[in-house]
């Protein structure tokens, strides 16, 4: 099952950004693929930790995208990374202690995780970077 | 031959070494003084800019007053110094001690650098361009005790020219100005006050720039207290000690005795032994010495930090924690969407593994693809570092197991790391301390690794690599990316730098102290330092340092006294030049050989240029004192020929004899001069040779 789709409505206009949030996308449906399948918790669970280095990387690389933009809305989105990036860690030591619960909170939040950031935070900032790109 | 770069790391590792010695109880000492952040130690070079930028603003006060002649120089002083003792007498002294000072924190900062070995690498650069700095700052202290044109003023003045002399750069003797008040002309103050007030201080600040340029994020202020602290301190020392000239110069005497600022002059009695060539080849070899010490093995050989292209997305993180500047973001060259790579430039890489400490990738979770980070660095990259906290974990037991990173460089570390591990507690090694992700402690605590981390590093500002300790202290408290994840418990991990662990007698201290605090149960009180004074005791020990600091700026600013010459002694200037005769006879043309020449071209008689040498002798009661064949300047042997000399006669009835053969035989005098003098203790004669009337002259003042 692919939960979380593309949308032409998420590009920031940064093509980096986009790149990311593409690859990301395909990395969380992958785990979610994984999970549909059935697969051996510790695949899922090196997906999930894939997952956190990507995305740790490309939070860093939006940052500075907004910051070199002087997004003004920069501390409250720098802090909903943060926010996401424990949340996700959280995720991942729930499965890593018990794979039954984490499989669980994954159908239930991953893709909420990632989508409402980026329906929420990412489209303000697409308004923001938008016209520039 | 093969000796040299076997010797030179036994060499230096041994003064090293030897430096430590000293430096660390000193840095310690310091620290209970001022506290970590503080410990001028760590200031050492903003500490000197400071001292400079006072020596700036005082001297601008000087200069409003000072009078730019021979004979308005000592008064002008004396004026600013007595009738404005409040305000003008302190700025002098100020403008003295500041650049004392200046000199021992200059001393400091370079002994340091060197003794933790960093003056090598991409460091040679600050290294190297700081030598320079030094041939600024000395004449530039040099020239000022000039200008105050007292008798130290003329001593200096004496002996700078005489250094200069000797240097084939004039053809005439510039010391000969200073042995009589009639050669001296107010010239030579406008070009002092030049070099003084601008030409030099405009180079140094040029200099310093040039010197920080590679340092990322230099520090060229020190921490305000410390700023505030030292200029209350000196300007007390101004009040109770103030500078005072010494004495108004008269060239028919020889100052007995002269208090020298050794911090300048260091190198001035040396001319009273040595010849100038000797003074000089001392200043360039010991110059040169230091500009070759960073290629002088122990060379290390530590390789740079490596881009993983497949890893990095151009975040900048790493070119943003870089304390060297040896990262920067270039245009992406693999085709991928991102605009920038990281881009290491080996030459300025310290290998210091900050980089990688700041890199979002360098997650130790990451089992699926290879723990390879955005950058990285070979000699401990971040997977062997994961393997290495995996398998000290394993040799881990009991309920609260401490896991301690120490940096390789932290002399601390490598002396507590044996006495450290144990059952509960492992010991992992890192190039630097802020070369641990983050994400490395979030993995020890949250994967049951350990129950507690320690982190150590150098402490204080004192980091070999700058910015190791602060970025980590940063990274910790969430002030700087990459942050520590929130859900991280801070209160299982002690930063051993930090003011709260720091209070602790030594690390295996702090270890036990987190442990205790871990346990929760009650265990033995964690030995807290009693050497860090808190409230009165603290700042009487901090002014009790600063006593300590200034006794010596004061007392080596005139002590101990120099002599020219002995008690008993009277001083003779041999000074004069004098043409010696032509080689051959001058000829006259004929009028055909004139007509054969261009017009302008036509002089009626054709002379040799060359002249010969000039034989001088001077005696005392018909002793010689000083007998020489003196060779003519110039480039074609056509000048005349230069005597300078100063001699020491003993005081008494003398009968002095000058002699000069300007033909350069060794026979016989064309010129000679015998007087019967009753020299005076410190009396002064000088020897001229008059070219108007063709005589000698003896000034006996």
């Amino acid at each position: 099952m692919t939960l979380l789709q593309w949308k032409p409505a998420y590009t920031l206009g940064v093509p980096s950004v986009d790149y990311e949030h593409r690859e990301l996308i395909a990395m969380i449906n992958s785990v979610y693929g994984h999970m549909a399948e059935s697969s051996e918790p510790a695949v899922i669970e090196a997906g999930l930790e894939d997952i956190y280095a990507g995305i740790a990387a490309h939070f860093a690389l939006e940052e500075r995208h907004m910051r070199e933009a002087g997004y003004e809305e920069y501390a409250g989105h720098k802090a909903q990374h943060e926010e996401l990036l424990d949340q996700i860690r959280d995720m991942m030591d729930v499965f890593a202690k018990d794979p039954d619960a984490g499989r669980r909170q994954l159908r239930e939040r991953l893709a909420d995780w990632f989508g409402r950031h980026f329906a929420t935070f990412d489209a303000r900032l697409h308004e923001r970077l938008g016209d520039h790109g | 031959m093969a000796a040299g770069p076997g010797i030179s790391p036994v060499v230096i590792e041994g003064l090293q070494k030897a430096g430590r010695l000293v430096l660390e109880p000193l840095r310690r000492l310091l620290d209970r003084g001022f506290g970590a952040a503080l410990n001028p130690l760590n200031h050492l070079g903003a500490l000197t800019i400071y001292f400079f930028w006072i020596v700036v603003v005082s001297g601008i006060w000087l200069f409003i007053f000072f009078e730019t002649s021979v004979a308005g120089a000592y008064e002008s002083v004396e004026y600013l110094t007595h009738q404005q003792w409040y305000l003008g007498g302190v700025m002098r002294s100020l403008h003295r001690y500041a650049s004392d000072a200046a000199v021992i924190t200059l001393a400091l900062h370079m002994i340091r650098e060197f003794v933790y070995d960093r003056h090598r690498g991409m460091r040679w650069f600050s290294w190297f361009t700081g030598v320079p700095l030094l041939w600024l700052v000395f004449p530039l202290g040099i020239t000022g005790y000039w200008l105050v044109w007292d008798q130290l003023g003329w001593y200096v003045a004496l002996t700078s020219a005489e250094l200069l002399d000797w240097l084939p750069i004039f053809s005439e003797s510039m010391a000969r100005n200073f042995l009589s008040d009639e050669a001296l002309s107010d010239r030579f103050f406008t070009l002092m006050a030049f070099l003084h007030l601008i030409g030099l201080p405009l180079f140094l600040v040029f200099g310093i720039w040039l010197h920080v340029l590679r340092i990322n994020g230099p520090r060229i202020n020190p921490p305000r207290t410390l700023m505030a602290s030292s200029l209350a301190a000196l300007t007390i020392l101004s009040f109770v000690h103030p500078a005072v000239s010494q004495g108004e110069v008269n060239m028919a005497t020889v100052p007995p005795s002269l208090g020298l600022d050794w911090y300048y002059l260091l190198v001035y009695p040396l001319l009273k032994a040595w010849s100038p060539g000797w003074v000089w080849a001392l200043l360039v070899g010991l110059s040169l010495l230091l500009c070759a010490l960073p290629w002088i093995p122990p060379l290390r050989g530590k390789s740079p930090a490596v881009v993983d292209l497949d890893n990095c997305n151009g975040c900048g993180r790493c070119s943003d924690d870089c304390p060297f500047g040896a990262i920067t973001m270039m245009p992406r060259s693999d085709g991928l969407a991102y605009d920038a790579e990281a881009v290491v430039d080996p030459a300025l890489c310290m290998s210091c593994g900050l980089c990688t400490g700041a890199c979002p990738t360098a997650t130790p979770f990451r089992r699926h693809s290879e723990l390879v980070p955005g950058i990285d660095l070979p000699d401990l990259p971040a997977a062997r570092l994961r393997e290495a906290i995996i398998a000290k974990s394993q040799e881990l037991e009991g309920r609260a197991r401490i896991m301690v990173f120490g940096c390789q460089e932290d002399s601390t570390w490598t002396r507590m790391k044996a006495r450290l591990e144990g059952s509960a507690t492992g010991a992992v090694d890192l190039i630097c301390a802020g070369q641990l992700p983050p994400p490395f402690i979030d993995f020890v605590l949250s994967r049951d690794l350990a129950d507690g981390v320690v982190i150590s590093g150098c402490p204080g500002g004192n980091c070999q690599y700058r910015l190791g300790a602060e970025w980590t202290s940063l990274r910790v408290a969430r002030e700087r990316d990459p942050q520590l994840r929130k859900r991280v418990d801070t209160s299982r991990l002690a930063l051993a730098w930090e003011e709260r662990w720091a209070r602790h007698k030594d690390l295996p201290a702090v270890v036990e102290g987190l442990r205790f605090e871990l346990s929760g149960e009650a265990g033995p009180e964690p030995q807290a330092a009693t050497a860090h004074p808190g409230g009165p005791a603290r700042w009487a020990l901090t002014a009790l340092l600063y006593v300590v600091f200034l006794v010596p700026v004061a007392v080596f600013a005139v002590w101990p006294r120099f002599s020219l010459i002995g008690e008993d002694q009277a001083m003779v200037s041999l000074s004069f030049s004098h043409a010696g005769q032509r080689v051959g006879e001058c000829r006259q043309l004929t009028q055909e050989e004139l007509n054969e020449l261009p017009p302008n071209m036509r002089k009626p008689s054709d002379c040799p240029r060359e002249r010969r040498p000039v034989r001088v002798l001077f005696s005392v009661d018909g002793v010689p004192l000083y007998e020489d064949r003196l060779a003519p300047t110039g480039l074609w042997n056509d000048g005349s020929a230069n005597v300078y000399r100063r001699l020491t006669v003993p005081a008494g009835p003398h009968e002095l004899f000058i002699g000069m053969n300007e033909r350069g035989e060794p026979e016989g005098f064309d010129y000679a001069l015998r007087q019967a003098v009753d020299l005076a203790p410190g009396q002064h004669v000088v020897v001229e040779f008059d070219e108007t009337h063709q005589t000698f002259v003896m000034r006996l003042h």
